[in-house]
């Protein structure tokens, strides 16, 4: 569809409202447009309990609701009666449930759902977290049965599911909640130990009574103790650990500072003797706390990717039993049961069917866009979607084996494995470590030569000034930034380093189908016979859109955008190539040239060319293609104003490949490539010394994803390979594309300054520690300092802005 | 200058208190989602869901049937 000024975007999703479409809804006093009954429903159901201010304060578009949404409480309804799925049971009846919801998208989608559950007489308390899309209810059972919470959202439009991986998610909560405590422990005690040292170094200046700064020193034992105890020991365990495999961990070098200072304090203070450090201690445990808990909510945001894919199986399935059907949880299916797959389901299991035929659309799966025909015997794959006629399957694998399933393991698993750069920074920091330790005994010899009173103190100062901290933080501070200022633009950063090779990436490869395409046909150009005046183009759309309507072949969607009434037809017979039926008091026929007896030589490839006729002969002509995505012409100018080599691979016919690359302007392309062929591809590219960014969708690309040194995936693309590729595109243009070649030249020049920093402190610093000049309080504050530089660095990535188109018309509506 | 060794005392005990509250706080989900609820300020409103908001939902599922 165009995009010009006339263009109006729907109030709720925030997508183009068709021309033709007239839903109003009325919010805050004004009539907004909306573009679906879906949309129209859920907008009006928001405003009418008084929460209208959801629009003012959102800051994401909704989903838009779909059909399966309005039957979700008949679904759920199989659910009612299993205690197993009511969540973990509380007090008085009551059970936790943990949902994972799609579509909720910023705080005020939280408050929404909120408010509406709340409500509910039945429902304790709520929580929703925004970040990972997950929603805990307190409810009681017996007041409310689960399919109302189910039908609850999805009448405010959001789609609830069971999260599969409930478990897994509860583990995170609890490292989550336990890094937290740490970190608390540790900045209270801080704060108190440090008020104890000023008063204490006060003393050292101005005088003290004995019996004060014993006293001091007795408080600062206490409270630090506890610290050391709590916050502390997973530097022990951790830097334990890396010693019993052998290697020097940053954390011996950390377990071995505070250690020493906790002890010789100890001993310092019972002989009545020289300086106590229990304030360097507490703040090197609570800046380091403080680095790791940042570390770990990284890890956890990202992880969350995974499990998207548990949205791709249906939740419930259709098992036959004694010739009568019954709606059992899909992931109750055994293998040899027997599932019946109506027009439009997703099959629930992989199996193979047993009678009927019909046509899959395993776009999730494969990235083909054109349903794959499937007979008795062809084997269907769980999460592909039954597109004509209703099936009957035998189920081949238990729903935890499933093709889906284990490539969803797989990718959690891969996701949890180290990269390439954590290794080597690893190495490097074990080099510097050592280095750090020998540094240290020699200062320590030195000392013990030359004055045993420096002995502690210069030791001490060497091992805290010298963290690795900053060091260790310059790469994954920055990247972290990054990839926060990424996710406020829809952008999924999966794998770190991706976004430091970026730089040196020298040619981008697109896939075609889903990626510079939206994937489905749209009409590029209607061509009426010049002989037929009395019909117009409105005319000819309308009598196709009619005969189109009841229609399931992909092909139908061109003319879906057309809203039409269905009394007006009648007698539809749908054929393999075409459609035929009565509109008026006249017989149409509408289909490819075969079909309509259109004696032309027509054209192949894209979705070719779809002819109107009726008894006379030919009426109009409409031609079919897969529509651009948007703004996908001029991401491809701006990258190649980048100097970037830009090619396209595609599965596809040539001609569809041509006049995809003719109208994005791109000049090399390839076309009938399989998998394969796209891999050697790349291959060879790279054997040519190119650094190679593929652009593409679907898990037929996923092995190519995987060759390529960087890999990118857009929306409409599988969660599947989503998950696999670097970058995930979840926003519906490829506009970011742009961007994110911006950022990764920001990001690797603060990377740099980083590093750069860290190196020269370190080298600046440890000299002065070793000859004595640095006490260990400077030291802890000058490691601290170094640390919060090199983050506070990082932190001016997130800063950057990046003006979206796509949010104006939001704004515009709201206000 | 004696105060002190009343007062540094209590400040530790009170720091103890803090540390329990802090811990309860965590292990309760107080933390988990700092994002949302400093929304329910501006969005809140004095105006409840009106109570008949069954009946909404009902009238709207059997027009969708």
């Amino acid at each position: 569809m165009d995009m010009n000024e006339n263009t109006r975007f729907c109030f709720h999703c925030g997508e183009p409202v068709p021309h033709n479409c007239d839903l109003k809804v009325e919010a805050q006093g004004q009539l907004q447009p909306v573009c679906c009954r879906g949309c129209e429903a859920v907008a009006n159901l928001i405003c009418q309990s008084g929460q209208s201010r959801y629009y003012q304060f959102r800051t994401e578009n909704a989903i838009k609701p779909v059909d399966e949404d309005t039957v979700i409480e008949d679904a759920w309804k199989r659910y009612d009666e299993r205690d197993s799925l009511w969540g973990s049971a509380l007090k008085n009846g009551r059970y936790a449930l943990l949902l994972q919801v799609e579509g909720i998208r910023c705080a005020a989608c939280a408050w929404l759902i909120r408010s509406q559950l709340e409500a509910r007489d039945g429902i304790d308390q709520v929580q929703v977290d925004v970040a990972t899309g997950f929603v805990r209810i307190n409810w009681q059972p017996v007041k409310l049965r689960l399919s109302q919470i189910a039908a609850i959202l999805a009448s405010i439009g959001y789609r609830p599911h069971l999260p599969l991986a409930g478990a897994e998610s509860m583990g995170r909560q609890h490292e989550r909640r336990d890094a937290l405590k740490r970190l608390g422990v540790a900045g209270l005690g801080m704060m108190q130990v440090m008020m104890y040292a000023v008063a204490l170094y006060a003393g050292d200046a101005f005088g003290i009574s004995e019996g004060s700064e014993r006293f001091l020193q007795w408080i600062s034992l206490i409270v630090t103790t506890p610290v050391l105890l709590y916050s502390g020991r997973i530097f022990y365990s951790s830097a334990w650990r890396s010693i019993s495999h052998r290697r020097i961990g940053m954390d011996v070098p950390v377990a071995l500072a505070i250690s020493i200072a906790f002890i010789m304090s100890c001993i310092n203070f019972l002989t009545g003797n020289g300086h106590v450090y229990f304030d360097s201690v507490v703040m090197f445990i609570f800046f380091l706390s403080l680095g790791r808990y940042a570390e770990l909510v990284v890890r956890h945001r990202n992880l969350q990717t995974g499990l998207a894919l548990a949205r791709l199986l249906p939740e419930w399935a259709e098992l036959i039993r004694d010739g009568q059907t019954e709606k059992i949880p899909a992931t109750d299916l055994r293998i040899a049961d027997q599932v019946r797959v109506r027009a439009g389901q997703t099959f629930p299991a992989d199996g193979h069917v047993i009678s009927g035929s019909t046509k899959v659309d395993e776009a999730l799966l494969t990235g083909e866009s054109r349903p794959v025909e499937k007979h008795t015997g062809d084997v269907v794959i769980a999460g592909s979607i039954n597109r004509t006629q209703t099936v009957e399957v035998e189920v081949g694998k238990d729903p935890d084996d499933s093709t889906v399933s284990v490539m969803g393991r797989m990718l959690l698993k891969s996701q949890t494995h180290r990269s390439h750069y954590t290794r080597l920074s690893e190495r490097y920091a074990g080099w510097f470590v050592g280095i750090v330790l020998v540094v240290a005994c020699l200062t320590a010899l030195w000392w013990l030569y030359y004055d045993l009173t420096m002995l502690f103190p210069a030791t001490l100062a060497v091992l805290v000034i010298s963290c690795p901290c900053a060091l260790s933080l310059a790469t994954p501070a920055a990247i972290a930034s990054s990839s926060r200022a990424l996710l406020e633009q829809g952008v999924l950063l999966t794998r770190g380093e991706a976004l430091e090779h970026l730089g040196s990436v020298d040619t981008v490869v697109f896939d075609k189908t889903g990626t510079l395409t939206s994937g489905s046909p749209s009409i590029v150009e209607t061509v009426i016979n010049p002989s037929r005046k009395a019909y117009n183009e409105e005319a000819v759309l309308r009598i196709a859109a009619l005969l189109e309507i009841d229609s399931s072949h992909p092909v139908s969607k061109a003319f879906a955008k057309v809203r039409v009434s269905r009394d007006s037809v009648s007698n539809i017979i749908n054929h393999d190539n075409g459609v035929e039926g009565r509109v008026g008091d006249k017989h149409y026929r509408l289909g490819n040239a075969a079909f309509t007896q259109v004696n032309v030589i027509d054209v192949t490839g894209g979705y070719g060319r779809l002819w109107l006729v009726d008894e006379t002969g030919w009426i109009a002509r409409f031609d079919l293609d897969d529509g651009l995505r948007d703004s996908a012409a001029e991401t491809i100018a701006d990258l190649r104003a980048r100097g970037l080599d830009l090619i396209i691979l595609s599965g596809d016919q040539p001609q569809a490949v041509f006049s995809v690359a003719r109208r994005t302007g791109i000049e090399t392309w390839r076309a009938e490539q399989t998998p394969g062929m796209k891999m050697d591809f790349l291959k060879s590219l790279q054997k040519q010394g190119k650094t190679v960014l593929m652009v593409g969708d679907g898990i037929n690309d996923a092995p190519v994803l995987s060759v390529a040194n960087i890999s990118m995936t857009v929306s409409g693309a599988s969660e599947l390979a989503n998950s696999t590729a670097d970058f995930i595109l979840t926003g519906k243009s490829l506009k970011y594309i742009d961007y994110i070649f911006k950022l990764a030249h920001k990001t690797h020049a603060i990377i740099r300054q980083n590093l750069v920093w860290a190196l020269a402190y370190n080298l600046l610093a440890i000299p002065f520690a070793a000859a004595g000049l640095i006490v260990p309080w400077m030291a802890a504050l000058g490691m601290s300092f170094s640390s919060l530089l090199v983050v506070l660095n990082s932190g001016r990535l997130a800063k950057r802005k990046f003006e979206t188109q796509a949010s104006v018309p939001n704004r515009l509506v709201t206000q | 200058m004696s105060i002190l060794y009343i007062l540094i005392p209590l400040a530790v005990v009170l720091l103890a208190i803090g540390v329990w509250a802090l811990l309860w706080a965590i292990k309760n989900g107080q933390f988990d989602d700092l994002e949302t609820h400093g929304w329910s300020v501006v969005l809140d409103d004095d105006q409840k869901p009106p109570p008949q908001v069954d009946d909404v939902n009902s009238e709207f599922e059997e027009e969708e049937k």
